[in-house]
């Protein structure tokens, strides 16, 4: 059940890799947000705890509701054109995500013979955070960087639940509190670059330089 | 010695006094109160505990908690008694000091705070026994004497002063860092009173005499490291510059003292390789000295002049320790730390000195006074008396520690024949010629400060009651110790017997005849008095022809036909030209009858202009070469921590 989670997972971000949609970003990490809670769900179906349905529960709240309609708002609000702005043509990005792809897979394959680790929830939560950040480095737009460092975020979650040993719960509940100022505080900054600024290109925020 | 707590207390307690009153007046009234109240109840407690040797080496009692934080013993205790004793005079000095700048409506309160912090947190580095203690201890001390040193902020020379400072320390701590976590990996233990190695321990034992001399010899001041004295120094307030001389480059001694104490029997090239950087140290501080016009800028390059002084003696006591030699250790280290009572208890009445000067005349600028003698009389007689002292002329203190150091050299010479004789007689005539020169360099500023006539229009100059006090007890300490040096050599000696120096029993200081010594100047003191009598009666009875300094002869003097001091030192400077960087511009007129003339002559100190800043331009210029990585877009910044990212898990696979 875990490994089919982790491969729908990978599969939305090789969707991330194509669409040129802003909103389906949204509706991408909405998707990644109900695969997480599942994913974090499916130890506790055996037995029940109160205390073991709280970390699905403020994720489920945090990542499938409140941010996606936060951006949701921010991109009504401030009236973003509905395109992502990347930087290299997609065809190359999706080679680029599944060059990555590959890498990471061997490279999880190769670590599993030395250390005990799920090979697919390992290696997915990896190829999420670098997707992250090929995000972030090719897109112009700001409001997709939020989408990446989002979808980075998700990586370390999935990667957190295959080394489970190792990554205590409260470090994945910071990890989650610290995201959520994250896009708290782009939301803001958003909003004030666009008083200021016509646009929101990355590009732009040159002209800040000291 | 509950009671020494309880006076670091009353210390502290004057930050309270400041915040309580509002009125700068007041609140500086009541601080120097407290401070000058705690000091003295600090010293007296310091003072009877090394009398009766009542030291405490382990488990001590502080308000009923048993700790190994602090320990009492003779060397920390030595020194927390030259703290307090320059700082009681210093304080009262503070008081007038600060008075001036509350009169200009200029706020003095977060400078006291500054100062009371200094001065306690310096009291606490010399008892604290754990290392991390000291390291907070000696953090606070540098920083609180960089924030009391910024009191002008808005000069130029005194940001680029202060920054020269604050890196130093900064530097020093990051050396003490290391050289203490060594020290912990070797002992397990971060207690003072544990840190014992032997030159066992191989290359280890060098490394940390390494970190331990050069960062406690930054502080310090010898002379590669000397390069923030002369800077600090002389923008500095007055009251800070004088515990900075007096106090806080003596810290840097007390830290070589300890390594010593950790780190023996020390290697004989050890030995001279500090004697010789003090020999140096001492011999060109002097010569800056001499080409300087700054006079807190001449006073600065003295003090690196004496720390070297000190070195030597420290160094003497390095060698004797490689041969297991008692007397010369006695000797060597004995003198040390004389002159570091010595140095502190004239330096501080020199820089006073300066500061009552500069309070007056607003300027630094040896070349703009002159004829001082006529307005203050005895100001000059104080300054005088520490003038004589820190050039080691008997009978005042300075000479007493020099004698000290003199006779290890001879010591020496005795003890280890062979070689020895020949070297130790160059040093002797090494430290004889540093006499010299300061002799030279203060004759200059005597001569040139107080006598001839005035060059610049003296509008005031007065002498407040409080000054007056700070300089007369330097000045009765300088001729204390020169006079009756009997129970000063006491507690050094105790100091060295008590645990310093192992089986010190055997030799000790008191075998000189100290009170020969005084016998001896005590009646040529009396001789030369009597003949200055002499002198003044036959004046009385035949006259006294009167005619303006420096006028050989010459009538109609006036003050631009004086002596200046760059030509008064201009011979001695001409011989060590290049190491004192020493420039000279004479812009002669060709004609018959010449109408302008002009004449500059200005000394740059070698370590800083030509080593020091030039290797920061150069590391400033590789760095800014590599300004192409800085881009304005986030995004570049993240695509580079992704292929660091990768390259560090590429190696990681790879590294088998």
């Amino acid at each position: 059940m875990q490994n089919v989670l982790s491969i729908l997972f990978c599969l939305s971000l090789f969707y991330l890799a194509v669409t040129p949609r802003v909103k389906a970003y949204v509706a991408v990490l909405r998707f990644q947000g109900i695969l997480l809670t599942i994913l974090l769900m499916l130890p506790f179906i055996e037995q029940f705890s109160i205390f073991a349905v709280i970390l699905p529960a403020t994720l489920f709240i945090i990542k499938v509701i409140v941010i996606p309609r936060y951006i949701n708002k921010i991109i009504l609000e401030l009236d973003i054109k509905r395109t992502i702005e990347p930087t290299i043509q997609q065809f190359n990005f999706l080679l680029l995500v599944i060059f990555s792809f590959i890498i990471i897979f061997l490279a999880a394959s190769i670590l599993s013979q030395s250390t005990e680790i799920e090979i697919i929830p390992f290696a997915s939560g990896f190829a999420a955070v670098a997707v992250g950040i090929f995000i972030i480095i090719f897109r112009k737009k700001l409001i997709i960087h939020v989408a990446g460092f989002l979808v980075l975020e998700n990586g370390i979650f999935l990667f957190g639940t295959a080394v489970a040993s190792e990554l205590p719960i409260m470090i994945e509940i910071g990890v989650l509190l610290d995201v959520f100022v994250v896009v708290f505080l782009m939301g803001i900054a958003l909003n004030r670059i666009s008083s200021t600024f016509e646009g929101f290109d990355v590009t732009i925020l040159r002209r800040l330089k000291d | 010695m509950d009671l020494l707590f309880y006076s670091l207390l009353l210390q502290l307690s004057s930050i309270a006094a400041i915040a309580f009153f509002t009125e700068n007046k007041k609140a500086s009234a009541a601080a120097h109160l407290l401070l000058a109240a705690g000091l003295i109840t600090g010293f007296i407690t310091t003072l009877t505990a090394v009398l009766t040797s009542n030291f405490i080496l382990k488990d001590m009692n502080v308000f009923g908690i048993s700790t190994s934080l602090f320990r009492f013993d003779a060397l920390g205790l030595y020194f927390l008694c030259i703290i307090q004793l320059v700082a009681i005079p210093t304080t009262i000095y503070s008081y007038s000091y600060l008075k001036h700048y509350i009169e200009k409506g200029k706020s003095v309160k977060s400078n006291l705070v500054f100062y009371a912090v200094l001065l306690t947190s310096t009291q606490m580095v010399v008892v604290s026994n754990h290392a991390i203690l000291f390291l907070i201890c000696w953090e606070v001390m540098s920083t609180s004497a960089y924030l009391g040193m910024i009191f002008e902020k808005e000069k130029k020379d005194v940001q680029t002063g202060a920054f020269y400072y604050l890196v130093m320390s900064h530097a020093v701590v990051f050396l003490l860092y290391v050289f203490f976590f060594f020290l912990h990996n070797q002992t397990n233990s971060w207690l003072f009173s544990n840190f014992h190695l032997s030159p066992d321990a191989g290359k280890l034992f060098i490394i940390l005499y390494a970190l331990g001399l050069i960062a406690f010899g930054m502080k310090a001041g010898f002379m590669p490291f000397h390069f923030w004295l002369p800077r600090a120094h002389p923008i500095a307030p007055t009251v800070f510059s004088a515990f900075l001389s007096g106090i806080i480059i003596k810290m840097g001694i007390y830290g070589i003292l300890r390594t010593f104490q950790f780190l023996n029997p020390t290697p004989e090239w050890l030995g001279w390789l500090v004697l010789s950087v003090s020999m140096i140290s001492a011999i060109y501080g002097v010569w800056y000295a001499l080409a300087q016009h700054d006079i807190k800028r001449l006073l600065a390059y003295h003090s690196v002049e004496n720390i070297g002084i000190i070195g030597i003696g420290i160094g003497v006591g390095f060698i004797g320790s490689a041969y297991h030699s008692v007397p010369i250790q006695v000797l060597g280290f004995g003198g040390a730390l004389l002159h570091t009572l010595n140095h502190a208890v004239f330096k501080s009445l020199l820089f006073v000195g300066s500061g009552v000067i500069y309070q007056n005349l607003g300027t630094r600028n040896i070349e703009l006074m002159g004829g001082l003698v006529h307005y203050g009389k005895y100001f000059v007689v104080l300054f005088l008396i520490g003038s004589i002292a820190i050039s080691g002329i008997p009978p005042f203190n300075g000479f007493i520690s020099e004698f000290i150091i003199y006779n290890s050299f001879f010591t020496t010479a005795k003890e280890l024949k062979n070689y020895y004789p020949l070297l130790m007689l160059i040093s002797a005539v090494g430290l004889a010629f540093v006499g010299g020169l300061a002799v030279a360099c203060f004759t200059k500023i005597n001569s040139i400060m107080f006598l001839g006539k005035e060059r610049k229009e003296v509008k005031h100059f007065n002498i407040s009651f409080y000054e007056y006090l700070s300089l007369g007890i330097f000045a009765l300490l300088c001729v204390a110790i020169g006079f009756y040096p009997q129970p000063f050599i006491v507690i050094v000696n105790k100091v060295l017997t008590e645990g310093f120096i192992p089986a010190a029993s055997s030799f000790s200081l008191l075998n000189i005849n100290w009170y020969l010594l005084s016998i001896i100047f005590i009646s040529a003191s009396v001789g030369i008095i009597l003949i200055f009598l002499w002198k003044r009666s036959i004046q009385k009875k035949y006259g006294r022809r009167i005619s303006s300094a420096w006028g050989c002869g010459y009538e109609g003097l006036n003050p631009r036909m004086q002596y200046t001091a760059s030509s008064y030192a201009d011979e001695l400077n001409e011989i060590s030209k290049t190491a004192l960087v020493y420039h000279k511009k004479v812009d002669k007129q060709k004609e018959i009858f010449p109408l302008k003339g002009k004449f500059e002559s200005h000394s740059e100190d070698l370590a800083d202009n030509k080593i020091l800043l030039p290797a920061f331009r150069n590391f400033s210029s590789f760095v800014s070469r590599i300004r192409f990585l800085s881009y304005t877009d986030i995004r570049y910044y993240i695509a580079f921590i992704l292929i660091i990212i990768t390259i560090y898990s590429l190696i990681a696979f790879l590294w088998k």
